[in-house]
């Protein structure tokens, strides 16, 4: 079992659309895989068409008395299956700030799973705080898009030195970070990107596009390549994979 | 807790598709997401290892798809699949995944074989919710030769979808619950059935029934086994085809020479001498047989820097398997094997049963109670006296002695108490396997050792395998001497006084000796 977390401190990076087309992808290729919407936005769980709601809300699920395979949903997909939201994953840093070992307890919770599932992709709120903490010591990947642009590059410092920081913690976790919602059209996108990668040569090499096919998810709901085989996006999105699927082995 | 429902249902008489889709149009809110002809063939092993282990293999072939499944033959629900455009024949084949995994150790060293493939129309419908999500699948199979059939998918998270989906299939739509899978109905139109091989030796006497006629039928079925097994040693589909043919020669060879008052002395000397010269001829093969399914054991045994060093040793070994597989083939299309089996056959036929003693005729129970009690007791008198200092040559003895009372306990194991008879066959076989391993381990060490001088003398031999052969044999020589170690320990188990007092309860009673 592998676990990769789509995380950035910053919000409307593409996040939710990185998860769920990844997951898809290893789905589509027949290995056992689990998304965890932990954004208590639900946005996976939309996508999914899952109604985002987990019985006894964040309390029961941190506190592992009901197991997380009992709450888990299965998508329309085959070997791709959902574990929801729940608006009350708001209050998921005070519950596990009630808890002992309060960052190794998504670890925890995650290992039965681990029979039964190949990667899970742990989709994360923005922010940084103690279930930040808890998913970076449950994750093997941590997967960061940035948006071109200033502020969400900030973001990756700030990310990087907290790891640093925690570094005899999280000495498993790798980061993976690249570019996501780029739009080549823009100059300053293009520029920033330029610049960005020459100071940055541990970068992906990948870039996912700002494209209206992906924000057509919204609307089909349902991951990008359960309606179109071919273009930048989807593209873009399997090289994505295959760079992660390397860096797995 | 979850409702347990049954997934698989067949049509009555009057139901096609259409209608069918018909109605549930009325019902639910579905999606027909595909519609395709498919060809569907199911997969076991000879001896039915998937199916025994209540599991399915169907190999499902479409026009844009092509996918293995393994599936429970009881509820349907699938185990695992992968999508595959041809079958490996043995699960190392396979690309690792769960599958592979799962058929690995299911099948272990026995091959997947093609059992019948059925032609049919496959209708996928979606069934969906108020989101449109799918909660449940139904999976409609018109097969052109059996009444079509419907199975539900349930969607995990989606348990009370399946449920109302099971009640409208029975309820309103009039469906059969079926619980056998369509794998017996297709054999059963080619005249097999499951189960139709086992190596496993079943055989129903009446206590009282003449020991002659008993030890035909004995006879009668190992013959089978040797001619069933016979194309597959030929065509070395795999190493358990030569297995259970070489066992069945064994029993027989066991059988001529434990149950000599059945056929006349001459008779018995003339078979005796064919079934050990069939024996024979099957060895070269077995051995090579057995030292390249343990190619791998003897690769894990050494540090892992070493391995690869020792492929020149398989590439040896596969050679000379391919040159003793050329000489069974030959031996076993020459006239010498197929006049006297054929003549072993007729003899069987013939053979009126007609026993030794005018007055009273011997009776399989009182027969298999004199031999099996005589032999346990040599068994008992050989083992006792065995020391730390015995020579290996008594072990070798022993292991023999274990062999004959095994298989004469299999052979006759139905006139007795099934429990107790178990019981007794699960200790016996713990002494003979020490004792097996104890063989095994010093004939793989001197043929290590021969194999290395033949490398050597045809020049294809680095000293880097050399060295892994000669670790090889250190190692074998470790676990050689472990084995005689634990066999004092495992005798002592066999010899227990409770199992004592059930051989002697048990086959004592026909003996002079054992009153």
């Amino acid at each position: 079992m592998k676990v990769i977390a789509t995380y950035n401190i910053k919000g409307g990076v593409g996040k939710t659309s990185t998860t769920v087309n990844l997951a898809y992808l290893a789905a589509k290729n027949s290995h056992r895989t689990l998304v965890w919407d932990l954004d208590p936005q639900g946005a996976s769980s939309y996508y999914f068409r899952v109604k985002p709601k987990v019985k006894g809300g964040s309390k029961t699920l941190i506190s592992g008395k009901c197991e997380l395979n009992g709450l888990i949903k299965g998508t329309d997909f085959d070997y791709l299956d959902l574990l929801p939201a729940d608006f009350s994953f708001r209050n998921l840093d005070l519950v596990l700030d009630g808890r002992k070992n309060p960052t190794q307890r998504l670890q925890k919770l995650l290992q039965p799973l681990a029979d039964e599932y190949e990667y899970i992709f742990l989709d994360c709120p923005p922010n940084i705080s103690l279930l930040s903490e808890a998913i970076f010591e449950a994750t093997d990947i941590l997967l960061s898009p940035l948006i071109p642009t200033t502020l969400s590059l900030r973001t990756l410092d700030q990310l990087k030195a907290f790891i640093k920081e925690n570094k005899n913690k999280l000495k498993n976790l790798e980061l993976i970070y690249f570019f996501s919602m780029a739009d080549q059209r823009k100059k300053m996108h293009k520029e920033i990107i330029a610049s960005f990668s020459k100071q940055h040569p541990d970068l992906l090499d990948i870039i996912i596009p700002y494209a209206s096919d992906i924000e057509k998810m919204g609307i089909k709901r349902m991951p990008l390549g359960a309606y179109t085989q071919k273009g930048r996006s989807i593209e873009a999105y399997r090289a994505l994979w295959e760079a992660i699927l390397k860096r797995l082995i | 807790m979850m409702t347990k429902i049954a997934l698989s249902f067949e049509f009555p008489d009057n139901l096609n598709v259409e209608k069918f889709i018909t109605k549930l149009n009325k019902k639910i809110e579905y999606k027909l997401v595909s519609e395709h002809y498919m060809q569907k063939s199911f997969y076991d092993s000879f001896d039915w290892r998937l199916y025994n282990a209540h599991v399915l293999c169907e190999f499902n072939q479409s026009k844009n798809d092509s996918s293995l499944i393994l599936k429970n033959s009881t509820t349907a629900d699938n185990i695992a699949l992968i999508k595959i455009d041809q079958v490996p024949c043995f699960a190392n084949e396979f690309n690792r995944s769960a599958l592979a995994y799962k058929l690995a150790n299911l099948l272990e060293m026995r091959a997947l074989l093609p059992l019948t493939t059925l032609e049919l129309n496959v209708y996928k419908l979606n069934i969906l919710n108020n989101d449109q999500k799918t909660v449940a699948r139904l999976i409609i199979e018109d097969y052109w030769q059996f009444r079509c059939r419907v199975t539900i998918q349930p969607i995990k998270g989606y348990h009370k979808a399946a449920v109302n989906l099971h009640q409208l299939l029975v309820n309103s739509l009039s469906l059969t619950v079926i619980r056998k899978p369509i794998l017996l109905a297709a054999l059963k139109l080619q005249g097999r059935k499951v189960n139709d091989y086992s190596s496993k030796l079943n055989l129903q006497f009446d206590p009282d029934m003449p020991a002659g006629k008993a030890v035909k039928r004995i006879y009668k079925t190992l013959l089978k086994t040797i001619q069933i097994n016979e194309q597959g040693v030929i065509d070395a589909i795999d190493s358990e085809f030569l297995h259970d043919f070489r066992v069945a020669i064994r029993r027989t060879r066991s059988g001529l020479s434990q149950l000599k008052r059945i056929f006349p002395s001459e008779i018995t000397t003339y078979y005796s001498e064919y079934f050990a010269w069939l024996g024979s001829i099957t060895s070269l093969t077995r051995d090579m047989n057995v030292y390249l399914l343990n190619i791998d054991a003897y690769k894990s045994s050494i540090p892992q820097y070493m391995r690869e060093d020792l492929n020149p040793l398989e590439d040896f070994l596969l050679v000379k398997q391919k040159l003793a597989q050329e000489f069974l083939v030959e031996k076993l299309n020459s006239k010498k094997y197929k006049i006297l089996l054929g003549e072993w056959e007729q003899y069987l036929k013939q053979f009126p049963a007609k026993e030794t003693s005018p007055k009273k005729v011997l009776t399989i129970k009182q027969l298999a109670d004199t031999q099996i009690w005589k032999v346990y007791q040599r068994v008992i008198q050989e083992g006792a006296v065995i020391t730390k200092n015995t020579p290996a040559q008594s072990l070798h003895d022993l292991r023999k002695t274990c062999k004959k009372l095994r298989y004469l306990i299999e052979f006759f194991q139905n006139l007795y108490s099934i429990n107790k008879i178990k019981a007794l066959i699960k200790s016996l076989k713990g002494v003979q396997e020490v004792l097996g391993d104890f063989q095994d381990y010093e004939v793989q060490e001197d043929a290590l050792r021969l194999f290395s001088d033949e490398m050597m003398r045809q020049q294809k031999v680095s000293s880097s395998t050399l060295l892994d052969m000669g670790v090889l044999v250190q190692k074998l020589d470790e676990k050689r001497c472990k084995a005689r170690d634990e066999f004092a320990r495992f005798f002592t188990e066999f010899n227990n006084p409770a199992n004592k007092i059930i051989f002697k309860s048990l086959f004592a009673a026909n003996s002079k000796k054992g009153k």
